[in-house]
């Protein structure tokens, strides 16, 4: 029998007896995660040369991939979100990829994680639309270009952050879905190929799950999880950028 | 504690939800604290380094070939200066050339000139000389032949017609 069920709950207790607190294995994962990238960072962060050797070269490389990718899309003003966009990226990718460790869910595979995520995105637009147009300049925002448009514009104010978080949640919980589906398949099929061996223990070895899964596991979770990290992080630098005009361009507005 | 139980497959978790927050929140402030402001931060300092020792290095050549041309100009004008020094020195070692042989010339010449009065002189004394000599010869002589004294100033126009003629005669 197979199911498809969200994250485990490790165990909740009861904040002084006013609500419960669940934690779940999402959480567990989100942690883990955080907990590497902070040591990561700190450990490569750490010893910086003029002339740079091993590790530094690459970190240079990377962080120098990402001030160029924000450069890029959100243009040369905006390069303070960098650190922003690396944490989202990098909690996307690590978060996606844990589950690849055998012992974890992926903290992206749970839509409180995204929808999280991507909340904060829209927040941070908010924010910003606020700070440069006044909140009655953001709100003014919404008529146009037409005022027949004012729904549309509000419904697709708030499908945003949904699109954004279902987007990620259902790539990487759907390919982990998949995935299980198809051992449990190739499970099924081993057992036909095999079945008329009499020995039960031979007729019992999945044989055929023995580098299928890897394969695609090449592509539900490295490929998969790649490919939504970057376009979260495309989006969210996007919708932000768009909320951050140059000084130039507000100036003119 | 629960152990195994799941949520439901999308679920809402507010707890989650404010976990994840506080864990991407962390990340962001590590992140940019210890790895994106030090890193950033060097590149541009290198940057900086390189900009300003190509600068430099620009601003060097610039100076050499300033240097160069300088030099050249020196060179040039020191060439011309050895060549008119040459030129005047040459010039001036012919004119004293000139000097020296003009006043060799001119000191042969009055040396010889000397010489000539000098023998001029001596042949004119050495005639005299010779002329008295023959005068007193031809009174002794005369004297002799006519074995009487004759007077000398009495026949001193005989004798110089003499000599006269006896000088001709060698001149």
């Amino acid at each position: 029998m197979i199911e498809v069920t969200g994250p485990k709950i490790l165990f909740s207790f009861s904040f002084f007896g006013l609500f419960d607190v669940t934690i779940t294995e999402t959480v567990l994962s989100s942690f883990l995660v955080m907990l590497t990238l902070v040591i990561l960072s700190i450990w490569l962060g750490r010893n910086l040369k003029k002339r740079p050797s091993g590790k530094q070269v690459l970190t240079e490389k990377v962080v120098g991939m990402l001030y160029n990718m924000v450069r890029d899309t959100m243009g040369e003003h905006n390069l303070r979100f960098a650190p922003y966009i690396g944490a989202l990226f990098c909690s996307s990718l690590l978060g996606t990829l844990i589950s690849m460790l055998g012992f974890f869910r992926s903290a992206t595979a749970d839509i409180s994680t995204t929808i999280t995520w991507a909340l904060v995105t829209s927040v941070l637009v908010w924010y910003y639309n606020i700070k440069n147009n006044g909140f009655f300049g953001w709100l003014k925002g919404f008529t146009e270009p037409i005022v027949v448009m004012t729904p549309m514009n509000i419904v697709s104010e708030i499908a945003q952050p949904i699109s954004m978080a279902f987007r990620h949640f259902g790539n990487v919980a759907g390919g982990s879905v998949l995935t299980m589906l198809i051992y449990n398949a190739l499970a099924a099929a081993s057992a036909v190929i095999l079945g008329w061996i009499p020995n039960a223990f031979i007729s019992s070895i999945p044989i055929l799950q023995v580098g299928i899964p890897a394969v695609l596991s090449l592509y539900f979770d490295l490929f998969s999880g790649f490919i939504q990290a970057l376009v979260f992080s495309m989006l969210t630098m996007v919708y932000v950028g768009a909320a951050c005009p140059p000084p130039a361009e507000k100036e003119a507005k | 504690m629960l152990f195994l139980a799941s949520e439901p497959f999308i679920s809402l978790n507010i707890w989650t939800s404010i976990f994840t927050l506080c864990n991407l929140l962390i990340v962001f402030f590590v992140m940019k604290k210890f790895l994106f402001k030090p890193v950033k931060k060097m590149i541009d300092d290198r940057q900086k380094e390189i900009d300003d020792q190509y600068a430099d290095a620009e601003k060097s050549k610039t100076d050499a070939a300033e240097l160069k041309s300088q030099y050249e100009t020196r060179l040039a004008e020191a060439n011309a200066e050895k060549e008119a020094i040459l030129k005047e020195a040459y010039r001036k070692a012919q004119l004293r050339d000139e000097e020296m042989l003009r006043e060799a010339q001119d000191k042969a010449a009055a040396t010889l000139r000397r010489a000539d009065e000098q023998i001029a002189l001596e042949k004119k004394r050495a005639m005299n000389e010779i002329k008295d000599e023959v005068s007193v010869m031809a009174v002794d002589i005369a004297s002799a032949v006519l074995a009487r004294d004759i007077k000398a100033s009495e026949h001193s126009d005989l004798i110089d017609s003499f000599i006269d003629n006896l000088g001709d005669d060698h001149d």
